[in-house]
C-alpha cells in the first residue's frame, strides 16, 4: 500500500445537502449489508410459505366443514352440510385475508431489521458518520423512514401476492373458489403493507428512542405480541369494560385495519388505522425528539 | 476558519470543556494538545454538532455547522476511526457519505487511492486495523475536499509511512489556504507539523501560540557544566545571580549565562571546566512544564519501594 504522494485533492463536484441526497445515501446503506439482503429473502420465503400453509390448513378445514357441519364428520354425528359462510363463519375464518396469513412473520422480521437500521449504527459508531454528513439529524431519521416504509410495503405486497397465487390452486384442490375477483382480496393485499410499514416505523423509532438492538426488539416484541396476550388475560376480569381493552393494543388495532367487514361491539376498520396511527406516533415523536437534542 | 467563544460542556457535575475561546486560522496547521481526558475530542464533537454546547458557543466558516448547506465540503473530520458500520466495505460507507452531498463516485474512489485503501476497499470495515480504519476515517474526512479539516489523533496506529503522509497532507492542505486542525497528546508529532499550537488541559486553554514561541517561553537556556570544584564554581555563579542546581557528580546546570559568560567567570577565578554544554529545552519539556498541573490521570510512578534517587538542589 503506497501512500508515499500526495496527489492534489482533486475538485470535488459535489453540490450541497439535499434530502434526495440523504435518501440515496440510506438506500446505499440498506442495500450495501450482505445480512439485510439475506434478511430480506427469508422474510419473503417465511411470509409466503406460512401463508400457504395456512391456506391449506384453512382449505381443509373449510371443506370439512361444508360436507360435515358442526358435526366436522366424527362418528355418531349426521352431517348437515354448510355454505361457505357458514363454515367461515364457525372456523372463524376471513378466507379473503389469506394474502396476509403469514404476516405476523413479517411483522417480527422487518420490524426488528427497522429497530437494527438505526441501533447497529449506534452500536458500531456510524451514527457519528451518519450525523456528521446530515448535522441536522432528522432528514436522516426521515430517509430512514421511507426506506423501510418503501421496503416493508413492496417485499409484503409481493409476498401477499404470491400467497395469494399459491392460494388459488390450493383452495381450489378442496373444491373451493378462491380468486381476486373474492370480496376483500385486493384491499387485503393492498393493505397488509401499510400495516407491516407501520410497524417497521415503530421499530425504527424504538431503535432511535433506544439505541440498543436488543433493547430496542425486546420492546418491539413486548408492543407487537405480549400486549395483545396481556389485554387477552385482562378480559377475563369480570366487568364488560376490559373486554374492550384489547381492541386497542397495536397489533390488533392495526390487524383491524386489514379487514372489511364490520364487527358487532368492535371498532371500525378505519377507527383501528386512526388508532394504529396513533400508536405510531407515540413512538415516533419521543424519538424525534431524542434524536434531535441528545448528544451522538 | 474556527471560531470557539466561551465554549463549555458538563456531564453532570463533571466538566469536561470549562469555557474555552480560540480561533483556529486559515493557510496553517493549528496543533491541538493535551493529555487523555483534557476535552479534545469533547471539543471537536461540539464543532461539528455531534454534541451540544452546555455553554458559548462554536462556528465553522462564520456559521453553526448544522447551518451550512454543505457540511462536508465545509468541514472534515476524522473523530472516531471507528465510526463506521463494521459489516459494510469501505467502499460503500464512503459511496453513503458522498451521496449525502451528491459527491459523484469520481472523488470516491479519487479519496481510496490517495489514502492508500484500493486494495482493502471492497473489504469488511471491521476487519481493519487500527492504522486502516485511521486510514477510513481520513478518506471520509477528505470526500467533500473540504475547507477546514479536523482531525482527532490521526497518526494513532498509522505506521511511519502513514505518519509521514498526515503530516505532508496536513501541510500540503494548509499550504492550499486551509484550516487544519488536529489534536494529538503527542507533543512530538505535533513539533513536526504544527504552526500554532492549543494546549488544552482540564478542559481549560493554557497556551494559544505559534508553536516557536511555546518553545521560546519555557526555553530559559541551561547550559551544562562538569568541573572538579562544583561547590567553588555554584558559590562564584550564583553571586551573579543566575540559577544554579547541581545535577550529579561534578555536574552543574547553570540558568541564565551562556557558555562564554560561564567560561569567562571560571578563567577569572582559575576553576576547571571540562564541559561545558548549551542544553535545549525540547518541546516535550515545554509541553510538560505546560501541564503538568493539568494532567487529569497521573501515572503511578514505579517505585517498587526502591529509595527515590535523592536529589541534591541549589547547594
Amino acid at each position: 500500500m503506497s501512500t508515499t504522494t500526495i496527489s492534489s485533492p482533486g475538485r470535488a463536484t459535489g453540490g450541497s445537502l439535499t434530502f434526495a441526497g440523504v435518501l440515496r445515501s440510506e438506500w446505499i446503506k440498506f442495500r450495501s449489508l450482505l445480512s439485510t439482503r439475506l434478511l430480506l429473502l427469508f422474510t419473503f420465503l417465511a411470509v409466503v410459505g406460512v401463508g400457504a400453509i395456512a391456506a391449506w390448513a384453512q382449505a381443509s378445514s373449510l371443506e370439512l366443514f361444508m360436507k360435515n357441519g358442526t358435526g366436522m364428520g366424527m362418528p355418531g354425528t349426521t352431517p348437515e352440510p354448510m355454505t361457505l359462510e357458514q363454515a367461515q363463519e364457525f372456523g372463524n375464518f376471513n378466507v379473503y385475508a389469506i394474502p396476509n396469513a403469514g404476516l405476523q412473520i413479517g411483522i417480527l422480521i422487518l420490524g426488528a431489521l427497522a429497530v437494527l437500521l438505526v441501533a447497529s449504527e449506534f452500536g458500531t459508531g456510524m451514527i457519528r458518520s451518519t450525523m456528521t454528513a446530515v448535522p441536522k439529524r432528522l432528514p436522516a431519521f426521515f430517509a430512514k423512514a421511507v426506506v423501510l416504509v418503501v421496503v416493508s410495503y413492496i417485499l409484503t405486497l409481493v409476498a401477499s401476492v404470491v400467497t395469494a397465487l399459491l392460494a388459488i390452486p390450493i383452495f381450489k384442490a378442496y373444491g373451493i373458489d378462491f380468486s381476486f375477483g373474492l370480496d376483500g382480496v385486493v384491499y387485503s393485499i393492498l393493505m397488509g403493507g401499510v400495516y407491516v410499514a407501520g410497524v417497521s416505523l415503530i421499530g425504527l423509532s424504538l431503535g432511535t428512542l433506544l439505541r440498543s438492538s436488543a433493547g430496542g426488539i425486546i420492546v418491539l416484541v413486548a408492543v407487537m405480541f405480549l400486549m395483545e396476550i396481556g389485554a387477552n388475560l385482562l378480559s377475563l376480569f369480570p366487568a364488560d369494560f376490559w373486554n374492550y381493552v384489547v381492541q386497542y393494543v397495536p397489533s390488533v388495532a392495526g390487524g383491524r385495519m386489514l379487514e372489511i367487514t364490520e364487527k358487532t361491539a368492535f371498532i371500525s376498520p378505519l377507527a383501528g388505522a386512526l388508532i394504529f396511527l396513533g400508536w405510531i406516533l407515540l413512538f415516533m415523536i419521543p424519538a424525534i425528539i431524542s434524536l434531535k437534542t441528545r448528544d451522538i | 476558519m474556527i471560531e470557539a467563544v466561551n465554549l463549555a460542556k458538563h456531564y453532570g457535575a463533571k466538566t469536561a470543556v470549562g469555557g474555552v475561546t480560540f480561533t483556529v486560522k486559515p493557510g496553517m496547521v493549528t496543533g491541538f494538545l493535551g493529555p487523555n481526558g483534557a476535552g479534545k475530542s469533547t471539543t471537536m464533537r461540539m464543532i461539528v454538532g455531534l454534541d451540544a454546547p452546555s455553554r458559548g458557543t462554536v462556528t465553522v466558516n462564520g456559521k453553526p455547522y448544522a447551518k451550512h448547506r454543505d457540511p462536508l465540503r465545509q468541514v472534515g473530520a476524522l473523530l472516531d476511526a471507528k465510526a463506521v458500520h463494521t459489516s459494510r466495505s469501505a467502499y460503500n460507507h464512503l459511496l453513503a457519505m458522498a451521496a449525502t452531498h451528491s459527491i459523484p463516485t469520481k472523488r470516491v474512489n479519487e479519496v481510496i487511492d490517495m489514502t492508500g485503501l484500493a486494495a482493502v476497499a471492497k473489504k469488511k470495515a471491521g476487519g481493519f486495523s487500527l492504522g486502516m480504519g485511521q486510514r477510513l476515517g481520513i478518506a471520509s474526512a477528505l470526500l467533500g475536499d473540504p475547507q477546514t479539516l479536523i482531525l482527532d489523533e490521526p497518526v494513532n496506529g498509522l505506521d511511519p509511512e502513514g505518519v509521514l503522509w498526515v503530516r505532508n497532507l496536513a501541510k500540503h492542505l494548509a499550504a492550499q489556504g486551509k484550516t487544519v486542525f488536529l489534536s494529538s497528546h503527542l507533543m512530538s508529532e505535533m513539533a513536526l507539523t504544527a504552526d500554532h499550537l492549543i494546549v488544552i488541559g482540564r478542559g481549560q486553554i493554557i497556551a494559544d501560540a505559534p508553536i516557536a514561541q511555546i518553545l521560546a517561553g519555557s526555553q530559559q537556556a541551561k547550559v551544562r557544566v562538569r568541573t572538579p570544584e562544583v561547590t567553588r564554581l555554584s558559590q562564584l555563579l550564583g553571586s551573579q545571580g543566575v540559577q544554579v542546581q547541581c545535577e550529579e557528580n561534578e555536574t552543574l546546570e547553570v540558568t541564565g549565562l551562556d557558555p562564554r559568560q560561564i567560561a569567562q567567570v571560571a578563567l577569572q577565578n582559575q576553576v576547571l571546566v571540562y564541559e561545558l554544554m548549551p542544553l535545549t529545552t525540547s518541546l516535550e519539556d515545554a509541553y510538560f512544564n505546560l501541564t503538568k498541573d493539568a494532567v487529569e490521570y497521573h501515572s503511578q510512578e514505579f517505585n517498587d519501594n526502591l529509595p527515590a534517587p535523592a536529589a541534591v538542589k541549589g547547594l
